[in-house]
């Protein structure tokens, strides 16, 4: 059932639902915990497939929560940015390029539009733009090709941050393991 | 195994996904993807490059999943901007 409720969920991994992400969300759903009227980016036709699969009758959005926008990404102010890579270390999909000092540069076809990059930048060099409307047949096709694109990236992502702390980890107890080692070297007489 | 690279400037972003050998390098990934016939102006001489924001060397190694990178500098004075903002 929560992957059913997953996958009605556009995957913006915005958190506007008051979640971490699309699947916390999901699970909450199917818990009885969360409302199906949490997510702004999956608006009205959003709320109806949950209500549709869940058998309750749909509710209006919760203000709470924000306002349904039309799709937009997130976009660099380039003469501003100063490469703090905070905006990178916001982005549930990795869908900024950059490093420390260096520039960095929103992939807009790999953008969710979660806003999640904006309050952290130091120097509020990224804003939102609407992308042009497509034609509804076009975007009914695409709209479970990015959400199924955003969901992989979201959670290779999530794999990735794993492996780091993980490794980080590792790299501790083997500095741990030799200073030990060191101390018991020298306190023999 | 499998790598990305990519390249971004303002009006035109690039991540490829390609198969490299396993004991690839960044270069050799980088090479590899055939990014630079699309960006020939690209010079890795000059430009820093790494794996998932975190600048790399040109001989570090890859590993499966890594999205290589190539950066390109910022323009901005960072003491300029942050005391712009403070001014309002």
């Amino acid at each position: 059932m929560i992957d059913q409720i997953n996958s009605l969920l556009p995957q913006t991994q915005c958190g506007k639902c008051g979640y971490r992400g699309c699947l916390p969300y999901a699970e909450a759903i199917a818990a009885g915990k969360a409302d199906i009227n949490r997510c702004p980016p999956g608006g009205e036709e959003g709320i109806q497939a949950l209500a549709d699969l869940l058998g309750v009758l749909p509710k209006p959005l919760d203000s709470a929560c924000g306002e349904h926008k039309p799709r937009a990404v997130a976009t660099i102010i380039e003469e501003d940015c100063i490469g703090c890579a905070k905006c990178l270390a916001a982005c549930p999909v990795d869908a900024i390029i950059g490093a420390a000092k260096q520039m960095h540069t929103v992939i807009a076809s790999e953008c969710t539009g979660c806003e999640l990059c904006i309050a952290p930048c130091p120097v509020d060099c990224i804003e939102m733009r609407e992308i042009p409307a497509e034609s509804p047949v076009l975007a009914k096709r695409l709209k479970p090709l990015r959400a199924e694109l955003a969901r992989s990236r979201y959670e290779l992502r999530g794999l990735r941050l794993a492996r780091e702390e993980a490794e980080k980890a590792a790299r501790a107890r083997e500095k741990k393991a030799a200073l030990l080692l060191k101390m018991q070297a020298t306190a023999k007489p | 195994m499998n790598v990305g690279v990519c390249y971004a400037e303002a009006d035109r972003q690039t991540w490829l996904r390609l198969e490299v050998p396993d004991d690839s390098t960044v270069q050799q990934a980088i090479e590899l993807s055939g990014l630079l016939a699309q960006y020939p102006h690209i010079d890795l001489g000059k430009q820093k490059v790494g794996i998932f924001g975190k600048l790399a060397k040109l001989d570090a190694p890859v590993r499966e999943g890594d999205r290589v990178e190539i950066y390109r500098p910022i323009t901005a004075d960072p003491n300029q901007v942050k005391r712009r903002r403070i001014d309002g």
